[in-house]
């Protein structure tokens, strides 16, 4: 008979909440691909395709960019971005009410099931943007200007995203129908995002009020690292720090006060 | 050692906002190789003690000590992500709690008897033998103490025996708090009971005492 009980590794609270994240990444890549032997493939098509449709229709109805930019890379490098954006902050956003099971767990913190999502969703798309970008270079001979703030901006994108989705998981814990205002919030907030719009076309009062928006400042940021001196560009690296810095230090304590009004019994 | 000194819990009604006091002022101490059963009907607050106990939910007043790795609650599909297989929640439990990823696997496989359903989705089982599931992936960890909700009663008598094996064989080290409306399960698996009525718990040294006064309910 099963005599043979596995015996817990001892581990350190590094190495355990290592563990804790590492189980709910795979899970979560299971539920959302495993369900099929193809199904792991959907991780990376799914934003390809978007990023390509978008960029398509851009490259078919644009009137073309300053200095011989090619409008599909253009496109493609502002779009997938910002779909990792949006992908991070409406994942994390469900991220509560989606996984009330797992929180039976006792090592589960609300934190690493933000965490987690933040981890594959970031994961997922920059491969897609790592292929774009390899793409460009090899077929186009387009490789980033400073290779280093792409990523930097890159990575201030997620921390935005997952700032702003952790906090809104926390809300819906208090205000249900907050759940409800999370999509139309990320495709409103697309025309603010500068995704697409070099804020050297428009009125300097214009820019000025775009540039608040620390996300306006990260895609201006990330076309800087791409194109270099062919685009004129305005951000400020600080400026979107600070905005992570306050964004997550709102969300853990949201989080902290939503986790004792959580309860499994529904 | 657990340890719950005053333990109060309520919750809010959804539809009146109304709170409704659940536990009001359990006091309990159980050990190491305890076999504790909790007697109580319907709605007494036996699923709602055992989550305080696991530690997934906090009281509103009071205190729980816990000297002791607890398990989850074992019951329902607690802790289960059904749309997977039981196999796949296996290795997703080990990685959680940080046990060998195949020897779990093969553990909980062998334990649970599910042959080929193994491998298929948890929310095409029947509910005996999603319980099988569960008990295999909590014996699965070297807890000192389980929480079961229930979960013994959907097995078949093998099933039970070798529940009781398992339990027997860690004695030493583990102690189970079994939760029950049906106070044949507490005989079969308890040595010590207690009766959870009007949000409070009384603990009878025998079980047969138990048993007449919960039936003299």
């Amino acid at each position: 008979m099963s005599d043979h009980v596995p015996r817990r590794a001892r581990r350190g609270a590094l190495s355990a909440q290592l563990g804790v994240l590492h189980a709910l990444v795979l899970r979560e890549m299971q539920l959302r691909f495993g369900q099929s032997k193809v199904g792991y493939l959907w991780l990376v098509a799914e934003p390809m395709m978007l990023g390509f449709g978008v960029s398509l229709i851009h490259w078919m109805t644009d009137r073309g960019l300053p200095n011989n930019i090619p409008v599909f890379l253009f496109y493609a490098l502002g779009y997938a971005p910002f779909y990792m954006f949006r992908g991070i902050l409406t994942r994390n956003a469900g991220a509560i009410t989606h996984s009330m099971p797992l929180l039976y767990h006792r090592s589960v913190k609300l934190h690493d099931l933000t965490m987690a999502r933040t981890l594959l969703e970031a994961a997922a798309c920059s491969v897609v943007i790592g292929l774009l970008v390899v793409g460009g270079g090899l077929f186009g001979g387009y490789w980033p200007a400073h290779p280093g703030l792409f990523v930097v901006s890159l990575v201030f994108s997620a921390l935005i995203g997952h700032g702003v989705g952790t906090l809104l998981a926390a809300l819906i814990v208090f205000v249900e129908p907050v759940e409800r205002l999370v999509h139309p919030l990320t495709y409103l907030m697309m025309p603010f995002s500068a995704a697409f719009l070099m804020l050297a076309s428009v009125t300097p009062a214009t820019r000025d009020a775009l540039l608040y928006n620390p996300l306006a400042n990260v895609h201006e940021a990330m076309r800087h690292a791409q194109w270099g001196d062919k685009v004129v560009s305005y951000f400020s690296l600080p400026y979107v720090m600070l905005w992570i810095l306050i964004l997550n230090v709102l969300a853990m304590a949201a989080m902290r006060a939503a986790r004792p009004r959580l309860s499994m019994a529904r | 050692m657990i340890e719950m000194l005053d333990v109060w819990k309520g919750f809010h009604s959804h539809k009146s906002g109304a709170q409704h006091v659940i536990l009001r002022g359990v006091h309990g101490r159980i050990r190491r190789g305890d076999q504790v059963g909790i007697l109580g009907r319907n709605g007494s607050g036996k699923s709602t003690l055992l989550r305080l106990l696991s530690g997934v939910e906090n009281p509103d007043r009071g205190v729980i000590r816990r000297e002791m790795s607890i398990s989850w609650p074992i019951g329902g599909a607690y802790g289960l992500q059904t749309i997977t297989s039981g196999a796949s929640n296996a290795r997703f439990i080990a990685r959680l709690y940080g046990t060998p990823v195949q020897q779990t696997q093969d553990f909980v496989e062998e334990f649970s008897e599910l042959g080929r359903y193994f491998f298929e989705p948890v929310n095409t089982y029947s509910s005996g033998m999603v319980s099988r599931l569960l008990m295999g992936l909590s014996f699965a960890v070297d807890f000192d103490c389980y929480l079961v909700d229930e979960a013994l009663s959907t097995g078949d008598a093998r099933f039970a025996a070798k529940c009781q094996h398992m339990l027997q064989m860690r004695r030493q080290n583990a102690a189970m708090i079994l939760v029950s409306h049906n106070a044949m399960h507490v005989r079969q698996y308890c040595d010590t009971a207690a009766i959870l009525r009007n949000g409070m718990l009384e603990f009878y040294e025998d079980v047969d005492e138990a048993i007449a006064a919960y039936q003299g309910l």
